[in-house]
């Protein structure tokens, strides 16, 4: 069955990290001036307005920050999901990436839960980063 | 503008077919961006994750946020204009409502509504002898935080209406005890507890206590939302909270009027609150009786 969830709309900017998740890497700018590591992927640094940057590849490894449990489907192609969990995880580098947990129920997750990246190839030019608990 | 004599009157109107079209969803949804490619879309799911971060933090939870939407809907019930007049709502029927983005329920989301809401706004010196009695603006706040919540580490406040208030109160040289009634954005029942919260009504996670034997609602001690709000009312915009907040300070709201008829304090002075994106910005207004 084809693919039937929304894509990521790859630009300039967020390029090089979608083509770090084909390679199960999931890379953010880092500020080559004052150090924070930040996302979305931008040309300014949000903190001190720099341009330089470097790219680091992050262990994976983070918390649940905040979650939510779709009972509703806005899209057709997460009907057959319901009921899913949306996440906003905390990775150990500092960024706050939204993904999903997968491979628990959604009453199974908490609020500063540890968990770690899993891939999901969607095709072969897209990977999704998605999290599952840290045991 | 006004005090200056650059103007002479300002209209501020607001109209929206957001019911008979779809223009609210597209809008909500192309905000989603590629959130969209993890199944997260529009308003709903935003406040669900900062009222999850809340829950997590100072123990909020539907216990609290039924108390806001059953006492709204009694205000609605006093409103022959409000969408949810005669569809009166016990605790029950919001326990047994639909998850949408859970922590949410349907009843914790706001309507969507076809209409309007205008206010003009003249120098007070002009508004003395209006046919109307005016609502007198005697403080004014903003404060954006603006950054995408989703990157913040405040997710469950303090919001924009802490320091937004602050600089309200200061301005008009009152304190929150001096507040009779507030009108409050009410997107979603969680955003009025932490609005209410960050003004500093009760401290994080009392808002549960605060609500108890009916805070808000008519006969209470601090009614919120008078029309209904944008739960029960309607949904304008900021122009919701702030135009019940004038219109009750004119005492042009027929039955559900402040004062004896709702067996409320008259009203002196009335609180109006508007915010933005997923409690990214926000504006405080006091209002008063000339």
């Amino acid at each position: 069955m084809s693919y039937d969830k929304p894509l990521p709309k790859l630009n300039s900017d967020n390029r090089p990290f979608w083509e770090g998740c084909r390679q199960h890497e999931l890379r953010f700018q880092r500020c080559s001036d004052c150090g924070h590591v930040r996302w979305p992927p931008s040309d300014l640094c949000p903190q001190c307005h720099s341009t330089e940057i470097n790219w680091l590849i992050s262990k994976g490894i983070g918390k649940v920050y905040t979650f939510a449990v779709y009972h509703t489907a806005f899209h057709p192609g997460f009907a057959a999901d319901l009921p899913y969990t949306v996440a906003v995880v905390a990775l150990d580098e500092g960024p706050h990436f939204m993904s999903n947990i997968v491979g628990c129920r959604p009453d199974e997750v908490k609020c500063d839960m540890p968990v770690k990246v899993v891939w999901e190839d969607v095709d072969e030019r897209i990977t999704l980063p998605k999290f599952r608990a840290l045991s | 503008m006004l005090e200056s004599g650059l103007c002479s009157y300002v209209l501020i109107s607001y109209g929206h077919s957001a019911l008979s079209s779809d223009s609210m969803q597209r809008m909500l949804l192309d905000l989603s961006g590629d959130d969209a490619v993890f199944g997260h879309f529009g308003a709903t799911g935003g406040y669900a994750l900062a009222a999850r971060r809340a829950m997590h933090e100072f123990g909020t939870g539907p216990e609290t946020w039924k108390k806001i939407a059953v006492g709204q809907r009694r205000w609605a019930n006093l409103n022959p204009a409000a969408m949810m007049h005669s569809k009166p709502m016990t605790e029950a029927d919001y326990d047994n409502a639909k998850l949408i983005v859970e922590p949410l329920r349907l009843p914790d989301n706001c309507l969507i509504t076809d209409g309007g809401r205008a206010i003009i706004v003249t120098s007070l010196e002009r508004a003395r002898d209006l046919k109307q009695p005016p609502a007198v603006i005697m403080g004014m706040g903003q404060h954006n935080p603006s950054t995408v919540i989703a990157q913040s580490d405040w997710m469950a406040g303090p919001t924009g209406a802490r320091q937004a208030g602050e600089a309200a109160f200061a301005m008009a040289d009152i304190t929150l005890d001096d507040v009779d009634a507030c009108q409050i954005y009410d997107c979603f029942t969680y955003t009025v507890e932490i609005t209410l919260q960050d003004y500093g009504f009760f401290k994080p996670g009392g808002g549960r206590d605060w609500l108890q034997g009916g805070t808000i609602e008519p006969g209470g001690r601090m009614p919120v939302n008078t029309s209904g709000g944008q739960l029960s009312e309607a949904y304008f915009m900021g122009m919701t909270p702030i135009a019940e907040g004038a219109m009750q300070i004119m005492g042009r709201c027929g039955e559900r009027q402040l004062g004896p008829a709702t067996r409320t304090k008259s009203p002196e002075i009335i609180l109006c609150s508007d915010n933005g994106g997923i409690l990214q910005s926000h504006s405080c207004t006091l209002l008063r009786r000339l």
